[in-house]
């Protein structure tokens, strides 16, 4: 009974936190279309595939470590040694996608990689579910429950891990790409190719960084995914990357801090802006509806700042 | 030499085509559609295939003015072709929560006026956009679209469906069994391809090609972009709303799991694969992506499987020699008759891999038109393109 809560606190804070949750996941996503975007202008489709892979391979590995048997301290080595396995997982895939799908494209016109990105993402979604019989798999549920807090202002365990590591990952791709020699690789090659190139860049195997760096934010939202919502399965990557990419598109593809901004964006405005809309007297809209308010939000934004929030002048190139 | 013989008949067959005027092309290729239900071996499961084959080429018509023509991505045809469905179902049907019973002939010009009407919607917020902002808010739309016919039950019976819907009727024939809707469809394909190809080839149409090629150019040259690229989506918007008209006739159910992004996926696809501006090639990629699952799962496709048997034993004998070195265990191949529907269940991974396949062999799709395959054979006569560019 929403009703209950409207007046208290501690639905706001939740709300909020829910928003914060799938905002740090849609952010993780949309950082690997962003850098895909930066250096080749074209957009992954089958990244949410990545994603979704990246789940399984942390969900196997998660069982086959003893699954809901792991207890005590074990459980953070578990966890670790998961979000390793769902990040290799993600990085090979995508590597592969990289190497047979869009290299031999990139002097295609455009619309040839997004078809192949397409063909990618259905071969790798229709492979999952036939080898699972189309049947979803659950995580094992080893996180401590409980929350922790003072008054209203409650939290559960799961969602701060979430979050936490969301921000530390951003944190360690921030550092990577503006502190290493490869994050200045990368970002010579987002600047221009063939420049780069004159410099003594390996523009192919630059390339190739992106998307592992990209394939490992997804595989650890894929392994967050599954931890703190359980149900796993073949077709689960297509929502979270369609959102993903419009949380990218939000913040203004290409740029990277944009990501982020605009996965939270993203994910506030569809809990915490549905709860909001509810307050209208005479409004109740149905769980579906944050669909519908992400991508009128997207509509809304790019209406007004058509590069997207962080955006330069990248759109005026496609 | 029979072999040479029936060879220079062939060639001359072609060459005797490739000569002929192309009204003369035209009613050939009519008049072997139209004794298509004659033959004994097409039966009402084929034909029932053909016509969901015409319907995706109707389709492909009107997606390729958006995306072929004037170059603008759209990845939410869907809406179009549900706006259609829903308008003749809410109209026509005495059990759609308005129970108006509307003619058919009256409700698709109607649905034409409602689906342009979507097609300038979308249009309008999407005008600035170039490229792949296009290619996810065209996509968001479709999905907007879909949400609001679940949600908006007293209008749509949301998640139910509205049933009953009517059929027109031609020539004081209601259209009701596949050969007449068979009939029906090549038809109303003929006539969008006939309109799609007059208006590619007017002023319009060289406005959205100039469009494509360079928007800015094209701008410079007095050509009004807002004009030509809104009128791109009211027409390609409303070819899609006739499909779903024709959709929801035919199959006289509409419910919304109909139309989720798959639709649109397959469209573009077919548009692609078979080579953006060609109709052939949209007639071959419908066939290919549209009518091949379902055929695969024939009867007739099983008998013809068995005969090759004897290949499934060569093939298992192969693999039965291979696990006795091999440390896994490899499966053997179905019975051959088994197949066609095994083909057919996994048909998704097959199109997906096929997808990637044909783009990377013939990135230019499989019949390119012919100004399309000049620009691939000829790249030094354009300027070099920056990657990923249109």
């Amino acid at each position: 009974m929403p009703s209950v809560f409207l007046t208290s606190t501690s639905f706001w804070v939740d709300q909020f936190v829910n928003g914060m949750t799938t905002g740090s996941l849609y952010a993780l996503i949309a950082l690997g279309y962003t850098m895909v975007y930066g250096v080749l202008q074209m957009i992954n489709f089958a990244h949410g595939e990545v994603f979704m892979l990246g789940s399984f391979g942390g969900f196997y590995a998660l069982t086959w470590m003893g699954g809901d048997d792991i207890g005590g301290p074990m459980i953070a080595v578990a966890i670790l040694v998961t979000l390793i396995v769902a990040m290799a997982t993600s990085a090979a895939v995508s590597v592969a996608l990289e190497r047979i799908a869009y290299r031999p494209l990139r002097n295609a016109p455009r619309l040839a990689p997004l078809i192949s990105a397409i063909g990618a993402s259905i071969f790798l979604q229709y492979l999952v579910l036939d080898r699972t019989d189309s049947e979803a798999r659950f995580y094992p549920k080893i996180f401590p429950d409980g929350r922790f807090g003072a008054g209203s202002f409650q939290i559960e365990y799961i969602q701060v891990f979430l979050i936490a590591s969301s921000l530390l990952m951003m944190f360690f791709l921030y550092l990577i790409i503006q502190r290493t020699k490869m994050g200045r690789a990368i970002r010579a090659v987002a600047e221009s190719p063939s420049n780069a190139s004159l410099m003594g860049v390996d523009v192919n195997r630059t390339i190739v960084y992106v998307f592992i760096l990209g394939a490992a934010m997804a595989g650890v939202a894929g392994v967050l995914h599954g931890l703190f919502f359980q149900t796993i399965r073949g077709s689960m990557g297509f929502l979270p990357g369609i959102k993903a990419f419009t949380a990218a598109v939000l913040g203004g593809i290409g740029s990277v801090p944009g990501a982020v901004a605009g996965g939270l964006i993203l994910g506030l405005s569809e809990t915490v802006g549905r709860e909001l809309l509810n307050e209208i007297p005479g409004v109740s809209l149905p769980n579906q509806w944050r669909d519908v308010i992400a991508f009128s939000l997207l509509v809304l934004i790019l209406l007004f700042r058509p590069t997207g929030i962080f955006g330069g002048k990248v759109a005026k190139r496609a | 030499m029979p072999d040479r013989a029936t060879g220079n008949y062939l060639a001359r067959v072609q060459r005797r085509w490739r000569t002929s005027p192309s009204w003369a092309r035209t009613i050939a290729l009519l008049a072997a559609l139209f004794i298509v239900p004659f033959l004994p071996f097409f039966d009402e499961p084929w034909l029932r295939v053909f016509f969901l084959v015409g319907l995706y080429v109707m389709l492909g018509l009107g997606l390729n003015v958006v995306v072929g023509f004037a170059g603008l991505l759209d990845l939410g045809y869907v809406a179009f072709f549900a706006v259609g469905a829903y308008t003749l179902a809410i109209f026509s049907s005495a059990s759609s929560p308005l129970d108006l019973s509307v003619n058919f002939w009256l409700v698709l010009p109607l649905a034409m006026v409602i689906g342009a009407t979507a097609g300038l919607l979308l249009g309008f917020p999407v005008l600035p956009l170039r490229g792949d902002y296009l290619a996810i808010v065209t996509l968001g739309f479709g999905e907007i679209v879909r949400v609001l016919i679940v949600n908006m039950d007293n209008v749509t019976a949301g998640a139910q469906g509205i049933s009953a819907i009517s059929t027109p009727s031609l020539a004081f024939r209601h259209v009701d069994n596949p050969t007449w809707w068979y009939y029906f469809i090549v038809l109303a394909a003929a006539l969008v391809a006939f309109c799609t190809a007059r208006l590619g080839d007017s002023r319009v149409g060289r406005a959205w090609e100039a469009i494509r090629e360079d928007e800015d150019v094209a701008a410079a040259m007095g050509i009004d972009t807002i004009k030509y690229k809104l009128m791109a989506f009211a027409s390609g918007a409303a070819i899609g709303a006739v499909g779903g008209v024709l959709y929801a006739s035919q199959f006289s159910f509409v419910n919304p799991s109909a139309f989720t992004l798959q639709v649109s996926v397959n469209v573009l696809a077919l548009v692609i694969i078979g080579g953006m501006g060609s109709t052939t090639g949209i007639i071959f990629g419908a066939f290919i992506l549209v009518g091949l699952p379902d055929i695969l799962q024939f009867r007739e496709t099983a008998d013809l499987l068995g005969h090759f048997e004897f290949l499934r034993a060569g093939i298992n004998h192969v693999i039965d020699g291979a696990n006795a070195i091999s440390p896994w265990a490899l499966g053997g191949l179905p019975a051959a008759d088994t197949w066609g529907t095994e083909i057919a269940d996994k048909r998704f991974i097959i199109f997906g891999a096929l997808l990637v396949a044909i783009m990377i062999l013939r990135p230019a799709g499989l019949f390119p038109s012919k100004r399309r395959e000049l620009e691939f054979e000829n790249p030094g006569a354009e300027a070099p393109r920056p990657i990923g560019a249109l």
